[in-house]
C-alpha cells in the first residue's frame, strides 16, 4: 500500500507538465480485445480478452472497465493454466459516509487552521462512532465533528470501498507468467433495433428502402474497437422479453393483410437467428446511439391502399378518416428480397418540391423473407367513412336483427378503393348470419365479413348490410 | 511499478489515437426546411400545451462541407435537441456513411467529476478569505462524491471548516457540450459536397384557428383561418422553409416530457455524518439523494402575429402529400426557439353558414339542452371548398365597431364536400322541455316542448338515434333520417312554441 502510495504521488507533479501532450487515461480502458453480441431484448454478450500477469499460486485480480450494468452472476473467466477459486462483484461504494463508518475504532488526523495566520495544528483523533453525527475522541476531550472542528485525514482506504462497482476474480495458477485470459458475461443496457427508411413513389407504386441497424448503449460503459455481431432475437432469458404480436389471431388491432413468408434470406443463421456481423471493429460509447447501414434496396413494387374495421355496432356522429395502408412484400421476387428484423419503417413521400416529406410509421416484428406487409402509415384526409345502426330489431327471444349503413365519402380527384371490415360477427354464438347486403361480402374469417368499396373521385358510395345475431 | 508501465502505455496510446480520424465540424446549416406535424393524439378542442410540445418536425438541412480523403468524422453541431437519432437520413455524400452516431455523453459537474476518476486535480480551500492550492487525486465515484488522496492522506471535500472547491486541469475528451450527431466516412479524394441531413425531432405543435363572423343577415360570416406552429425545442431555424401537415400521422412512440426526462447531472458533496440504520429498517432503501429536477424554462413566447385581419400579407399553399394535405408558409420564416407563430390560412367573405340549435334525445326521453351550433357546407359553391384542418372555431357576431364572442367550439379535420359542424355554446333562450304524460304496457309517450324568447325565428333540431326509429310510433311531426339519426327539425317563430309527440316501445 506505502509503496503504491508513493508512486503516485511521484506522478503527480509530471502530469501538469504533460498535459499538453494529453495522455490520456480515459482513452486507456482496462478493456482488452472485445467482442460483443447483441440481442435485441437489451442484453448483450461481452467477451473481454485480457493479458493477465499472473504469479505462481494464488492471486487476485481485479477487472476495471466491465459494463457497469454487468450481470455479474454470468461472468466466467477461461485462463490457460489457472483455476479459479472464487469470484466477487464489490459494490460497496466508497463515500465520505462509508469511509467514516469504517473508520470507526481507528485513528485519523485532526487538521486545524488558524484563520489569521493560516498555521495548522495537527492532532490524533479517535473515531468513537459514526451515527446521525460522528464522534470522535482527542486526547481525553469527546467531539461531536463538525465543520469548524478541522479537516479530517484518513491514513488509508479501507480495501472493500469501491468507487464503483468492481469484478474481482482470486486465481490459483501453476507457474508464473502473462497469458490471454477470457472474461465472458452478460450485460444490461445494450440493445439494438432496426431502422427502415422508406422512400414511396405512388404515381409508380414503387418503394426505396433502406435498413439501418440502430443500437444504443446505455450501460455506462464504452466499450473500444470491439468486434460487434447483432442476433436478430430476442433470447428467452429469465426475465423475458416482450414482442408485438403482429400477424395475430382474433381481435388483431392491425390492418389486413399481413402475413408472414417461408423464404430463407441470404444471410448467416444461428439456429433461428440472423446474424448481422459489423464489417469493422467499432468504438460503442456510452450514451451513444449508433446506425449502420444493413439493407438498400430501391424500386421495390408497393400500393397503397385503404382500409377501415368496424367495431361490432360501432355507429358514429361524424364521419372518421380511413386508414391508409402501404403494402409490400420481402420476397426475393417482387419485394425486399431480405428478413427483416424488427423494428420501424418511417416512410416518406416527395412533396411538390421534390423533397422527402414524413408520411407515418409503423413497427414491425421479426420479418422472415417472404412475407406480405400491410403497414398502417396515418389516416386518409379526404377518405372518409361514416358508420351507422340503421335499424336495429328484436326478432324472437334470442335473435336480433341488425342494419348497419356505411356511407364512404372520397374527396380525391382520383376513385379509391377502401377494405372496408366488420368485425365482432363471432361472438359467444357461432351462428351470425348477413341477411341481406347491398354487395357481396368476403367472410374472411369468422369474426369479419370485408367488403371492397369502390368509391368515386368527388364521390359517395354505401354499403347496407343486415346482420341476423343472437346479441 | 504497475502503475508506471500504465502511464507509460497510456501516453503511447495517446499518441496513436491523435493519428486516428480527422474531424470535419459542419457548425449550422445552410438551408433549412422545418415541416411541423400536429401532437398525435390531441383532440380539436385541446388546446396547445406550451409546457409539453407533443407534436413533432422534419427538420431537412442543407450544409456545405469540405471532406477530406481518406477517413473522416463528419460533426453535425446545430440540430435539434429533441433529434430522434433512429431518424437521421444524410444523403450527398459520393460514397455513403460508415456509420452514423448520436453521441449524448454530455459534459457536466457528473460527467466531469466521475471522468477524472484516478486522475490529479487541485483542491482549492477557502478559509476566511484566504485561498490555498492543493494537489490531490479523485479516489471516489460521483455517487461517493468527493473523497481525495492528498500527500497527507485521504480527505473528504467540504466538510472542514474551509470551502473547497475542485479544479481539473482537462475536459474528458468524450464528453461533449450538447448531444452531436456525426457520421464516419471513406472518402477516396478530398471533395466540397452538399449533404442534406433530415431527421424527426419532438417539441413541436401547430393547429389552425379559425375565427367566424357573422353578418348582419345571420346567414353568412366572414372566415377568417389561422395556422398556429410553436416549438419549445432550443434550437432556432432562421430563414427556414416552413410547412405544416394536416391528416393523422400514425407514431409509435410519444414526446417524452421535459420535465420528467431531465437527467440529474448535477455533482453534490456529502459529508460524513451518516442516518443511523436500524437494523429491522435496513431493508429499507437509503434516502435518495435529492433529485434536482431543472424546472422547465421560462417559456418566453413571443406571440408573432404576421398578419391581420385588414390586411394579410400572404396565405399558407396547400398541396397534397399523399393521403395528408402540407401547407407551405409563403415566404422564408424564422421558427423561433421557444416561440409561437401564426400564419393566415384562408380568409373568406359571406359564407353561407347556418346557425341552429341542436338538443340529443335519449331512448328514454331526456333531452340534453339545445346548443347554438354553427353549420355550414364545405363547398366551392357555398363560398369555401377547401380542406380543413382541425382546430378551435371562435363565434363573433358584430356590435357597432366591435365583436362579440358567441362561444367556442372545434372542429375535426374535414374534407371539402363534407357538412362543418360547431357546438360553440349553450343557448339560453332556446329550451327544450321533455314531458312524460303517459304511460301503457309496453309503450312510453313522451311531448317535447321546443321555446324561443328571441324577437327573430331560430332553426331547432332534436336528434333521436336513427336504430330507434322502428320502435318509435305516433309521432306528431315527421322526422327526417340524415347521417342515421331521426331528425324533427323545426322553425320557432319569435317568441314562439313548437311541440312533438311520439311513443317509444319499452326495452324488452
Amino acid at each position: 500500500m506505502r509503496m503504491w502510495l508513493a508512486t503516485t504521488m511521484l506522478c503527480l507533479p509530471g502530469v501538469a507538465i504533460a498535459q499538453s501532450a494529453a495522455p490520456d487515461p480515459v482513452a486507456t480502458s482496462a478493456q482488452g480485445d472485445l467482442a460483443v453480441t447483441i440481442y435485441n431484448n437489451d442484453l448483450a454478450l461481452i467477451q473481454d480478452t485480457r493479458q493477465l500477469a499472473l504469479p505462481r499460486g494464488r492471486s487476485r485480480q481485479e477487472f476495471a472497465d466491465v459494463s457497469a450494468q454487468i450481470r455479474p452472476e454470468t461472468v466466467t473467466l477461461t485462463a490457460a493454466g489457472a483455476g479459479i477459486i472464487e469470484q466477487n462483484f464489490d459494490y460497496d461504494l466508497l463515500s465520505p459516509e462509508t469511509l467514516m463508518s469504517k473508520s470507526v475504532g481507528q485513528s485519523v488526523t485532526l487538521v486545524r487552521t488558524n484563520p489569521a495566520t493560516g498555521a495548522e495544528t495537527r492532532e490524533t483523533a479517535r473515531v468513537l462512532a459514526n451515527n446521525g453525527g460522528t464522534i470522535v475522541q482527542v486526547g481525553d476531550r469527546i467531539e461531536i465533528l463538525d465543520r469548524s472542528g478541522g479537516r479530517v485525514v484518513f491514513p488509508s482506504l479501507p480495501t472493500n470501498l469501491r468507487a464503483r462497482p468492481t469484478l474481482s476474480v482470486t486465481l490459483d495458477s501453476a507457474n508464473a507468467g502473462t497469458r490471454p485470459a477470457t472474461l465472458n458475461y452478460l450485460s444490461r443496457g445494450l440493445g439494438w433495433k432496426a431502422d427502415y427508411v422508406a422512400l414511396f413513389d405512388e404515381k409508380v407504386g414503387k418503394l426505396d428502402v433502406q435498413g439501418w441497424v440502430t443500437l444504443t448503449n446505455t450501460t455506462g460503459t464504452t466499450f473500444n474497437a470491439a468486434k460487434t455481431l447483432l442476433v436478430a432475437g430476442a433470447v428467452d432469458t429469465v426475465d423475458g422479453g416482450n414482442r408485438p404480436s403482429f400477424y395475430g389471431g382474433r381481435g388483431t388491432p392491425g390492418s389486413r393483410g399481413n402475413r408472414p413468408g417461408t423464404e430463407t434470406a441470404g444471410r448467416e443463421q444461428l439456429g433461428d437467428f440472423y446474424l448481422y456481423p459489423l464489417a469493422e471493429r467499432t468504438t460503442i460509447a456510452n450514451a451513444q446511439t449508433k446506425q449502420v447501414s444493413f439493407l438498400d434496396v430501391a424500386g421495390a413494387p408497393a400500393a397503397k391502399t385503404y382500409f377501415y374495421r368496424n367495431p361490432w355496432l360501432q355507429k358514429l356522429d361524424e364521419a372518421v378518416s380511413v386508414d391508409t395502408v402501404l403494402k409490400f412484400s420481402s420476397s426475393r421476387e417482387g419485394g425486399l428480397g431480405d428478413a427483416l428484423p424488427a423494428g420501424t419503417v418511417r416512410v416518406y413521400m416527395r412533396d411538390a418540391r421534390g423533397a422527402p416529406q414524413f408520411i407515418g410509421e409503423s413497427e414491425i416484428p421479426h420479418t422472415p423473407m417472404g412475407s406480405k406487409l400491410a403497414l398502417k402509415t396515418g389516416e386518409a384526409f379526404d377518405v372518409k367513412i361514416l358508420p351507422v345502426v340503421e335499424k336495429r330489431e328484436r326478432i324472437s327471444d334470442n335473435r336480433w336483427r341488425t342494419t348497419m349503413r356505411y356511407t364512404l365519402t372520397n374527396a380525391r380527384a382520383q376513385g379509391v378503393t377502401v377494405e372496408l371490415a366488420q368485425a365482432g360477427l363471432d361472438g359467444w354464438w357461432h351462428d351470425t348470419k348477413i341477411t341481406d347486403e347491398s354487395q357481396p361480402s368476403t367472410r374472411v374469417d369468422a369474426d369479419e365479413a370485408v367488403w371492397h368499396v369502390a368509391v368515386p373521385a368527388n364521390g359517395t358510395a354505401s354499403v347496407t348490410a343486415t346482420f341476423d345475431t343472437r346479441f | 511499478m504497475r502503475r508506471v508501465l500504465r502511464w507509460l502505455l497510456a501516453l503511447l496510446v495517446g499518441a496513436l489515437a491523435s493519428a486516428a480520424p480527422a474531424q470535419t465540424v459542419s457548425p449550422a446549416p445552410d438551408r433549412v426546411a422545418v415541416t411541423i406535424y400536429r401532437a398525435p393524439r390531441r383532440a380539436p378542442d385541446q388546446a396547445i400545451d406550451r409546457a409539453w410540445l407533443q407534436g413533432y418536425a422534419l427538420i431537412t438541412e442543407q450544409r456545405r462541407v469540405t471532406i477530406p480523403a481518406g477517413r473522416t468524422t463528419l460533426r453535425f453541431e446545430g440540430v435539434a435537441a429533441g433529434i430522434l437519432p433512429e431518424s437521421a437520413i444524410v444523403t450527398g455524400l459520393p460514397h455513403g456513411v460508415r456509420e452514423k452516431n448520436l453521441d449524448a455523453d454530455l459534459l457536466s459537474p457528473r460527467s466531469l467529476y466521475a471522468g477524472s476518476f484516478g486522475r490529479p486535480v487541485t483542491i482549492r480551500h477557502t478559509i476566511a478569505k484566504r485561498i490555498v492550492e492543493e494537489e490531490a487525486i479523485l479516489r471516489s465515484g460521483p455517487d461517493g462524491a468527493a473523497i481525495l488522496q492528498t500527500r497527507d492522506g485521504f480527505i473528504a471535500a467540504d466538510c472542514a471548516p474551509s470551502q473547497d472547491a475542485l479544479v481539473y486541469n482537462r475536459v474528458p475528451p468524450t464528453l461533449a457540450a450538447k448531444p452531436t450527431l456525426s457520421v464516419e466516412l471513406d472518402s477516396p479524394a478530398a471533395a466540397s459536397v452538399t449533404v442534406t441531413l433530415s431527421y424527426l425531432a419532438w417539441g413541436f405543435d401547430w393547429q389552425a384557428n379559425y375565427v367566424a363572423t357573422l353578418r348582419p343577415d345571420g346567414q353568412s360570416a366572414d372566415l377568417l383561418a389561422w395556422v398556429t406552429l410553436a416549438s419549445s425545442d432550443t434550437t432556432s431555424f432562421a430563414d427556414a422553409e416552413t410547412m405544416v401537415v394536416a391528416g393523422a400521422v400514425k407514431r409509435e412512440g410519444s414526446a417524452p416530457n421535459p420535465a420528467w426526462s431531465a437527467r440529474d447531472e448535477s455533482l453534490t458533496f456529502t459529508c460524513f455524518a451518516r442516518p443511523i440504520e436500524i437494523p429491522v429498517l435496513a431493508a429499507l432503501a437509503p434516502p435518495a439523494p435529492a433529485l434536482v429536477v431543472s424546472a422547465p424554462a421560462p417559456m418566453a413566447m413571443d406571440i408573432v402575429v404576421t398578419g391581420s385581419r385588414v390586411r394579410v400579407a400572404g396565405f399558407v399553399q396547400q398541396e397534397d402529400l399523399g393521403d395528408l394535405k402540407l401547407y407551405r408558409v409563403p415566404d422564408r420564416t424564422t421558427v423561433a426557439a421557444l416561440a409561437q407563430k401564426q400564419v393566415a390560412l384562408l380568409d373568406r367573405v359571406a359564407v353561407p353558414v347556418g346557425i341552429i340549435y341542436v338538443s340529443t334525445i335519449d331512448s328514454d326521453g331526456d333531452a340534453t339542452p339545445p346548443r347554438i351550433t354553427l353549420r355550414l357546407r364545405n363547398r366551392t359553391d357555398q363560398g369555401l371548398g377547401v380542406p380543413l384542418p382541425a382546430g378551435p372555431v371562435a363565434l363573433f357576431q358584430r356590435r357597432g365597431d366591435t365583436a362579440l364572442l358567441i362561444g367556442e367550439g372545434a372542429i375535426a379535420d374535414k374534407a371539402v364536400g363534407e357538412e362543418v359542424e360547431a357546438g360553440v355554446a349553450e343557448a339560453t333562450q332556446v329550451t327544450i322541455e321533455s314531458a312524460h304524460p303517459a304511460s301503457g304496457k309496453d309503450w312510453e309517450a313522451y311531448r317535447l316542448t321546443a321555446r324561443n324568447a328571441n324577437s327573430y325565428p331560430v332553426r331547432f333540431e332534436a336528434r333521436f338515434a336513427g336504430e330507434n326509429l322502428p320502435r318509435m310510433s305516433r309521432m306528431t311531426k315527421k322526422l327526417v333520417r340524415k347521417d342515421g339519426k331521426a331528425i324533427w327539425s323545426v322553425e320557432i317563430p319569435a317568441n314562439g312554441t313548437r311541440s312533438f309527440g311520439y311513443r317509444i316501445k319499452g326495452r324488452d
